[in-house]
């Protein structure tokens, strides 16, 4: 569970992490979700390889089927992560939209 | 290394729900005693392997847990890493007779999975993995599909191979009385199988477990002696790495595990490797040094030479994630005295147990070997 605090502290890190390019470098998609994350299933959750150089594990959001593909074109963009938890806090993240 | 195995017992595993975790270290460790013919007197220190008594269960300080529960007044600790909590288990033990700190120690490897819910305990694994592994929802079967799927691309492997995996597992556990499933599956049943994160589907997973499993590790004379006992690490993420097509941990606990052994991977007979799913075995086939990159897929099932997985894997004989790597070397060690039954491999006499943690973060490297 994430705290407030901890959902406070990782601000930084996402926003430096928001509208970058990057592209896919391998997906699948989840069917048996973990908690939280029920009403979105299935989705998809991609490796994406970012222009800077990094790479990150993401979930791949406004797509179709097409976009499901090995060196999709895609960019970073803030979205809610999950279900309010028992604190009330919608924590949100970082996921991909195809470009 | 001078280190033996003197003792060996596994319980069952499976969705046992009439049997506390109590009960499953009680059948575990006493039959591990019988077996090294060792007065529970004799016992130095306990050590045990185990992720998620506190997670699900509320149960932490697993130390003097079990001391209380097995009547042993020892110093006693409990070792922590993911799915690889059972080979880390033996390895501290192994290091604790090493230093003179004792003589003879135990190792139990437990986990108690299956009275929660699936959601829940999927969660609870995820504890293996990163943060942002965890924010994009990602899963371990999910993991080990973005894995199988780059497979596939580079090497050209398919999901029939990977199912062969799953068939030759179950079969094996077909032949092992402590198995979860002793039901032999097609090829077939596998692809048509529920999905659960594309392209992997139900029976490419290995199941939710409850068991446990023990060993008695000792500095004096016994059959069975450990070669070597190697931890190598590599980023917590799966997308930190530099391949996902292979696991950088397992490669170089190998290399390590040979070099102490002073022997190759040609030289091992029967291994027992991390098969949490099917591509994991096919990934451990080649980064173990048995087959090249892209050559493993093909020969599963058809290696004379080499058995792999004999007690059915963690596929067919199930995942109970703390005990595993504790029972892939009960599992060596009976093959290796010869008294494996059923399914017996002829003539072993150098045995490998591979262990992963989380997503190939932790991998332990076991080799032991019948004493001349």
């Amino acid at each position: 569970m994430q705290s407030p605090v901890k959902i406070w502290r990782n601000q930084k890190k996402i926003q430096s992490l928001i509208g970058k390019t990057g592209e896919i470098i391998s997906w699948t998609i989840i069917r048996v979700p973990p908690e939280g994350f029920s009403d979105q299933a299935p989705y998809p959750v991609a490796v994406i390889a970012l222009k800077s150089g990094e790479k990150i594990t993401a979930q791949v959001v406004d797509y179709n089927e097409k976009h499901l593909a090995f060196g999709q074109k895609v960019i970073t963009v803030i979205r809610r992560v999950t279900q309010p938890n028992t604190e009330g806090i919608i924590p949100y993240g970082i996921k991909v939209k195809p470009l | 290394m001078n280190i033996f195995v003197a003792g060996v017992s596994t319980t069952k595993f499976g969705e046992l729900w009439g049997v506390s975790p109590r009960t499953l270290a009680r059948e575990a460790v006493f039959g591990a005693l019988k077996d090294a013919h060792i007065d529970a007197k004799k016992i130095d220190a306990l050590f045990v392997g185990n992720m998620l008594s506190g997670i699900l269960g509320g149960q932490e300080h697993l130390g003097a847990f079990f001391t209380e529960e097995l009547g042993l007044s020892v110093p006693a600790f409990k070792i922590e890493g993911a799915c690889a909590s059972g080979g880390l288990a033996v390895h501290n033990a192994i290091n604790s007779v090493l230093a003179n700190q004792y003589e003879t120690v135990l190792v139990l490897g437990i986990e108690k999975m299956t009275d929660h819910k699936p959601e829940d305990v999927a969660t609870a694994l995820m504890g293996a993995g990163s943060e942002e592994e965890r924010s994009a929802g990602a899963t371990f079967p999910g993991l080990y599909a973005i894995m199988a799927r780059a497979h596939m691309k580079e090497y050209g492997t398919t999901q029939e191979q990977l199912a062969s995996v799953a068939v030759k597992n179950h079969y094996h556990a077909s032949l092992n009385p402590n198995a979860q499933f002793r039901n032999p599956i097609t090829i077939e049943q596998v692809m048509r199988s529920s999905k659960i994160a594309d392209p992997l589907k139900l029976l490419d997973c290995s199941p939710i477990s409850d068991g446990a499993s023990a060993l008695v590790i000792t500095r004096k004379k016994a059959r069975i002696e450990m070669k070597s006992s190697i931890v190598a690490t590599d980023t917590l993420g799966l997308a930190q790495r530099k391949s996902l097509t292979e696991l950088k941990a397992t490669q170089e606990a190998a290399k390590k595990a040979y070099e102490q052994a002073g022997i190759s991977s040609k030289d091992i007979d029967i291994a027992e490797v991390h098969d949490c799913f099917t591509i994991a075995e096919i990934l451990a086939m080649e980064d173990l040094g048995f087959y090249k990159k892209g050559k493993a897929a093909e020969v599963v099932g058809k290696t004379k030479e080499l058995v792999i997985n004999p007690s059915g894997g963690l596929k067919g004989c199930g995942h109970p994630v703390g005990a595993t790597g504790i029972k892939q070397i009960v599992e060596l060690v009976e093959h290796l005295r010869g008294s494996a039954g059923e399914r017996q491999v002829k003539n072993a006499k150098i045995g490998l147990a591979h262990n992963v943690g989380g997503s190939g973060a932790t991998a332990v490297v076991h080799i032991l070997c019948k004493v001349r």
